[in-house]
């Protein structure tokens, strides 16, 4: 596809990704016939979504079957036009908004910086101005005084129809919201912040978004208190169950704390962590013991559980689950929140909702990368880099660490305890995304999950197997440390898909399980 | 009044308005949620160099948080006379488009000086300082930096392929403009030499000289003109706003509790009225943010497959 104005193209396909104009892997990763087969769209979900933008589909929102259906479709998705420029409906991110619809030069300066369009081998659907080309012309067409004439005269005139906003729905989850093209852009445009308001315009005005974010997500945190789904009695047992299995692994007698009030800190966990990697929580609770800290965990609705998908896709689901973490934290009268391994979580927290909160319900948050390193700075904990005597790199979250500016802590700890640590290339602020970003690493409707191993996270792959260049060998056990449930989410599934621990023998895995493999005071090795 | 001068004062009033106007827009737009990205030029320097932020630090809310202008300074000034972020990431570009801003900078100090001497040169100086070698070299340099600055962009948006598709007629137009300013000023100054300057001494000075300067000269106002009124209208009022997009967006890490001015501007936000129509916002006329917020929202029913 070469013109933008191709979005609107009633019928047909753009084009499909082609495997072998990928960016090519290292051996024994340049093949296509090793990899899991792909997966194909059922002839439902054919007939009654539109996959035309790439052959993928994350959300598959049905296409209209009637002309009446199609017309009521597009003026509602102009009425949500409206509303996003509407100073009462989108006061959070009017600015952001006006400024990077306004000011962008069209100079693609950006475009390179891309780990998505660069690894699709420039497919042109993946190019961070696409959406936001389409987005922005279809705002002034549309929402602006005289934009109809205005759009003629410039020839930069897009028919906003079924397959204009279904293509552009599914655009808007091409991109994990890593901001690295935003970092790059001279005049300071956000084609992430655009492509957030695109979700949220189909969220809260159509009512349509993943359902692994909103249905599954920020709903089902919103009623039990967990995006798990777990009430807090389930997670209180989940937690009594990994007290025991500490005490079968090393002998600590650990009662996790629950709503205990007057705690220095109130630590939330992403709950996915207590499911999938309990060893993070476990090593959380062993550091905290050892260091004789004061802590709780809060059995409260949203006290035990730190995501905040809204931060992706809704301000509405955003500002809900924000109050409610706080409010969970005031009632245990707390004297701040250490927020556990949970890069979303971090940014939700302590940015995003920063100016969102009342004054009473301000309580200071903290990560868990800083309180780790004062920990294992302040020599509490018995440790001894020779137990981390294995090759090991850093993942740098995007929202903990190119949002956030925490960069330097989990460094600290990293060169503390591993004595093979090795940076990835680039690394930093200036990171690459896991692939997940963005809620990808739990979606994983229709194919959507091809598209996120083959394209998303084919960059962070390379460069993970680069920084291991000196020993690609499996029979040297390496390790990614990547401080981040999304991050680890994508990790794991993308690792499976293409072998990465029998291929390579790589590993993935947190920072606290790192610390406690350092610790001496356990005969075995924690990371096994 | 002559009316070039006349025209020109309007033109100028034009632009200077139609700029302070959206300046203003953008100014009075609500407060915003925090939308950081960093780098952030703000803080110790050594935490500068690598992107870090006072969230390093134990219990930051205790500490005194990065403040102060002055890296964002050097960084802007790094970005408007070397276009940094052009530089480091499409060198390709970088070189045209250096030429066309830096044959604008020239143009707009030559410009000036031209001015202030034509205004105070019958008192202070000779106006021959106005026509002397240097200035016009200046001006020389100035427009031919633009010629050719403007002609290397228009070639590279019509066969890069990087640029060709993502080019809009706009885009074309606005370097044809800027193309035909700086070469008619370019010939204008040439034919008869310092024709150019005379015309706008004599503008400045209030001098009727209507028919006496060159086509080319004349040519050259009349497309400053419509430069002048047509700018606030376009894209290129970045120039300005990055005022916004750097220093009030990405560089805002204000955290609340260090602005209380900034969060009863957010506590005034909430009491705005929500029309949003998804089932899970309920959006209706008495509704505000504080009810959405507060309310759990269980009737949403989103998500196909």
């Amino acid at each position: 596809m070469n013109r933008i104005e191709e979005i609107a193209r009633p019928a047909g396909r753009l084009p499909e990704i082609d495997q072998e104009s990928l960016l090519p892997l290292p051996p024994p990763y340049d093949g296509v016939d090793a990899l899991p087969p792909r997966k194909h769209l059922t002839d439902n979900a054919r007939a009654n979504c539109d996959c035309s933008l790439d052959g993928f589909l994350a959300v598959g929102m049905p296409r209209p079957q009637t002309e009446a259906e199609e017309q009521q479709l597009v003026e509602r998705f102009i009425a949500g036009l409206d509303r996003l420029l509407s100073p009462d409906d989108n006061w959070a991110f009017l600015q952001q908004l006006t400024l990077s619809l306004d000011h962008c030069a069209g100079c693609q300066t950006c475009v390179e910086s891309c780990p998505i369009y660069t690894a699709s081998g420039h497919n042109e659907v993946y190019r961070p101005t696409f959406r936001s080309e389409i987005f922005r012309r279809i705002v002034k067409k549309y929402a602006r005084r005289g934009g109809k004439f205005l759009a003629k005269l410039k020839g930069e005139d897009i028919e906003l129809n079924a397959a204009t906003i279904l293509r552009l729905l599914e655009s808007a989850y091409r991109c994990t919201l890593c901001r690295r093209c935003a970092q790059i852009c001279p005049m300071g445009v956000d084609n992430a912040l655009l492509t957030r308001e695109i979700r949220k315009l189909f969220s809260m005005e159509l009512g349509i978004a993943p359902k692994e974010l909103h249905e599954k997500g920020s709903v089902v945190q919103l009623r039990t208190g967990s995006s798990t789904g777990l009430k807090a009695p389930v997670m209180k047992d989940n937690i009594e169950f990994l007290d025991e299995e500490i005490r079968e692994q090393t002998g600590l007698n650990i009662h996790t704390p629950w709503d205990k009030q007057g705690a220095d800190f109130l630590l939330i966990h992403n709950a996915g962590e207590i499911s999938a990697w309990p060893e993070n929580p476990m090593a959380f609770a062993i550091i905290l013991e050892a260091a004789g800290i004061s802590w709780t965990m809060s059995s409260d609705l949203g006290g035990y559980d730190s995501v905040n998908y809204g931060l992706w896709y809704d301000d509405a689901q955003f500002a809900r689950v924000a109050l409610r973490q706080m409010q969970a934290a005031k009632k245990l009268g707390v004297k701040k929140i250490v927020l556990g391994e949970c890069g979303h979580a971090h940014k939700a927290s302590m940015v995003t909702s920063d100016r969102l909160l009342p004054k009473d319900l301000d309580i200071p948050r903290e990560s868990s990368m800083t309180f780790l390193r004062d920990i294992v700075m302040s020599g509490r904990l018995k440790l001894d880099p020779a137990r981390n005597a294995f090759p090991v790199t850093l993942h740098d979250p995007c929202n903990l660490v190119r949002m956030m500016g925490i960069v330097k802590p989990q460094r600290d700890i990293l060169k503390a305890i591993c004595p093979q640590f090795r940076e990835m290339t680039p690394h930093g602020v200036e990171n690459y995304c896991c692939g997940g970003g963005s809620g990808f690493a739990i979606m994983s409707s229709f194919n959507f999950e091809d598209w996120r191993f083959l394209v998303a996270g084919r960059t962070k792959l390379k460069q993970i197997l680069e920084a291991f260049a000196d020993c690609p060998e499996p029979e040297t056990k390496k390790y990614v440390c990547a401080p981040c449930s999304n991050c680890k989410g994508q990790f794991r599934d993308l690792f499976r898909y293409y072998g990465v621990w029998e291929k390579s023998g790589i590993l993935y895995g947190g920072l606290a399980e790192l610390i406690v493999n350092a610790m001496t005071d356990f005969e075995m090795p924690y990371i096994k | 009044m002559p009316l070039l001068t006349l025209t020109l004062i309007a033109a100028l009033a034009v632009f200077l308005l139609g700029n302070l106007c959206r300046f203003v827009k953008v100014m009075r737009m609500p407060a915003h949620l925090r939308w950081d990205l960093y780098p952030i030029p703000k803080g110790p320097r050594d935490r500068q160099r690598y992107g870090g932020s006072y969230f390093e630090e134990t219990e930051w809310w205790t500490k005194p948080v990065g403040a102060g202008l002055g890296g964002e300074v050097v960084f802007m000034l790094k970005e408007v006379f070397f276009l940094r972020g052009v530089f480091k990431n499409f060198r390709g570009l970088w070189i045209w488009s250096l030429l066309l801003h830096w044959g604008l900078y020239l143009y707009i100090a030559s410009t000036a000086v031209t001015v202030a001497v034509s205004v105070i040169g019958a008192h202070l100086v000779s106006e021959r300082v106005l026509f002397s070698n240097a200035s016009f070299a200046v001006c020389v340099a100035a427009y031919a930096l633009g010629v050719i600055g403007s002609i290397g962009l228009l070639s590279l948006r019509s066969f890069s392929s990087r640029l060709k598709g993502f080019t809009s007629r706009a885009t074309i137009f606005n370097l044809c403009l800027l193309a035909a300013i700086f070469g008619t000023g370019l010939v204008a100054l040439f034919n008869p030499r310092h024709d150019l300057l005379t015309a706008l001494a004599d503008a400045v000075n209030l001098r009727h000289a209507a028919g006496v300067y060159s086509a080319a000269t004349y040519c050259h106002f009349a497309l400053v003109i419509f430069f002048l009124v047509y700018f606030p209208f376009t894209h290129m009022t970045h120039m300005f706003m990055k005022y916004f997009t750097w220093h009030g967006v990405r560089w805002d890490d204000m955290p609340a509790r260090f602005n209380e001015g900034g969060r009863k501007d957010i506590a005034n936000n909430l009491q705005r009225h929500v029309s949003w129509q998804a089932p899970h916002i309920h959006g209706a006329p008495e509704q505000t943010w504080n009810n959405v917020a507060s309310s759990s929202g269980q009737d949403g029913n989103t998500g196909h497959e």
